[in-house]
């Protein structure tokens, strides 16, 4: 029972991850961009489907390396295409946008690399679970949890004390006067929606590691990632991060006690969450106040 | 003398309701102007056709003799004009370090150690939240902000708003020292008789348009014309 507990904890938390990098990427971008950024999924199942697709040639670390990089190109190709001229309008704009390339890049994924999931392979000695008694602990699982807590530390780090990332916590509160200042937003939006796209890029890659790869891996990951905003608090880093390790906690402990709850335990969370606290767990004005 | 600004029939929208009916008005190198008029005048809708942050839709904005009537705003201000925005905008949630860490580096006498020197209490504050500053200082920090891209051409939106008097004199002397360091200066005031102290010249704006155009020891010495042309205020 306690194992079964433990390993129903482990798993959520594995998941939980995915999420948070989701949801990390989606308040990046909501913060500056101004856009809910509904093909957030989609660049997740790209950045799956790309490692995928390079893992033959460059290996499952160069795969690592290079798919998030590669979502990243495509992000910002987007962002500066069809995002940029939507800036000052209203929301509704972007987030439709971003509806619809989510849609249709889904249907692209299902055209290129197939309709029905394709298993992504691990090298062996990440595979094999380290011990007998705690089978779900695999190497990929440790190294997986390293990668996201260096990820997170490191874009924690930038957006505290590097002069890129003064000016985006700058900028989420006040994008007109930054730029009154002489900062290039043009060029600041455009990187911040990368760094989010590479958040999103690096959990597609990570997931496929663990759940496999299917066209719709990134729209069954957005929702989750949404409500993981919400109950962090919308406008809180910290808070994107907790709120997606709670959410994967709840769902995978649901899942092995009373799975016929497992999609609907998020939702319950986010609804007591905001009875009690209508901003959410974290959420303030402003960036890690 | 060549002009650092020359804005010409700035005709000026805010959606649909016409804000700017074709104002015109000159800064000279080194000179210190003041633009007055009551509230809702036009005096910033003027000051943000000129940064480019609500672009003129009709006119002409030129800076440093360069038609920079399309440019957003960080290429404006990347050309070395200052701005301290109505309302000074300090980022609350950020230290007033990080405040002085957004706009780039440009090169000049102006860093964030020789801001330092200039305004002691900035450093002494330097790790608190911009938002736990008194307004005054918070004044300061918005004016040591913009002169970290060392601006030949500073424009101040109603510097003194929400001061006590003793810290308005010293925002003035501030205002005055810059000047006279030769940086020229577009100041809009709402407390007339305090701007008319310091400036060279003056522009009245009522409901868009410019209907004072001259000194400003004129302006200031004929109250009752003061009074006729825009209904200003005398100040405190």
């Amino acid at each position: 029972m306690e194992l079964m507990l433990l390993y129903s904890v482990f798993n959520g938390f594995i998941v939980g991850t995915f999420y948070a990098l989701m949801a990390l990427g989606l308040s990046l971008i909501l913060g500056l961009n101004g856009v809910i950024n509904f093909a957030q999924g989609t660049f997740m199942a790209l950045g799956g489907y790309i490692a995928f697709t390079l893992e033959p040639y460059v290996g499952f670390w160069g795969a690592l390396i290079l798919a998030p990089l590669v979502a990243v190109v495509v992000g910002v190709v987007v962002e500066r295409v069809l995002i940029r001229p939507l800036y000052g309008r209203d929301p509704l704009f972007s987030l439709l946008l971003t509806f619809g390339l989510a849609m249709i890049v889904e249907d692209l994924v299902r055209t290129i690399w197939g309709a029905v999931g394709v298993p992504f392979s691990l090298p062996n000695y990440l595979n094999t679970p380290l011990s007998s008694s705690l089978f779900f602990l695999t190497g990929y699982r440790l190294v997986l949890i390293a990668i996201t807590v260096v990820v997170t530390g490191a874009l924690f780090a930038t957006l505290r004390y590097s002069r890129i990332g003064i000016r985006i916590r700058a900028g989420n509160a006040d994008l007109e006067t930054i730029s009154a200042l002489g900062v290039n937003i043009f060029f600041l939006r455009a990187a911040n929606f990368g760094i989010g796209i590479f958040l999103a890029g690096l959990a597609g890659i990570l997931a496929a590691g663990q759940l496999g790869l299917s066209p719709d891996i990134g729209s069954e990951l957005i929702m989750p990632s949404f409500v993981a905003i919400i109950v962090g608090g919308v406008g809180s880093l910290v808070g994107s991060v907790l709120g997606g390790l709670i959410i994967g906690i709840a769902s995978g402990v649901t899942a092995a006690f009373f799975p016929a709850a497992q999609e609907v335990v998020i939702y319950v969370i986010m609804a007591a969450v905001l009875i009690v606290r209508p901003r959410g767990l974290l959420g303030q004005e402003g960036l890690f106040e | 003398m060549s002009a650092v600004l020359e804005a010409e029939g700035l005709q000026t929208y805010y959606g649909k309701s016409h804000i700017l009916h074709g104002v015109s008005l000159k800064v000279q190198e080194g000179e210190l102007v003041a633009l007055l008029g009551r509230n809702g005048a036009g005096n910033t809708t003027t000051m943000r056709s000129v940064m480019g942050l609500t672009p003129a839709r009709n006119g002409h904005v030129r800076i440093f003799g360069k038609d920079m009537t399309k440019w957003p705003a960080y290429r404006i201000a990347g050309a070395g004009v200052g701005y301290v925005p109505e309302g000074r905008k300090i980022f609350g949630h950020m230290t007033v370090h990080e405040n002085l860490l957004v706009p780039p580096d440009r090169a000049g006498h102006w860093t964030v150690a020789t801001i330092y020197e200039l305004f002691p209490r900035l450093y002494e504050r330097r790790t608190s939240k911009g938002g736990k500053l008194s307004g005054g200082e918070q004044e300061m920090l918005a004016i040591a902000r913009a002169l970290l891209l060392n601006p030949r051409f500073l424009i101040l939106d109603e510097p003194s708003q929400g001061l006590a008097p003793v810290i308005v004199q010293e925002v003035m002397r501030m205002v005055a020292r810059l000047k006279s360091e030769g940086t020229a200066i577009l100041l809009v005031e709402q407390n007339a008789f305090l701007a008319l102290q310091v400036a060279d010249r003056a522009y009245v704006l009522s409901d868009g348009e410019v209907v004072y155009d001259g000194s400003a020891a004129e302006l200031a010495a004929d109250t009752a014309r003061m009074n006729s042309l825009a209904g200003v205020s005398h100040g405190a």
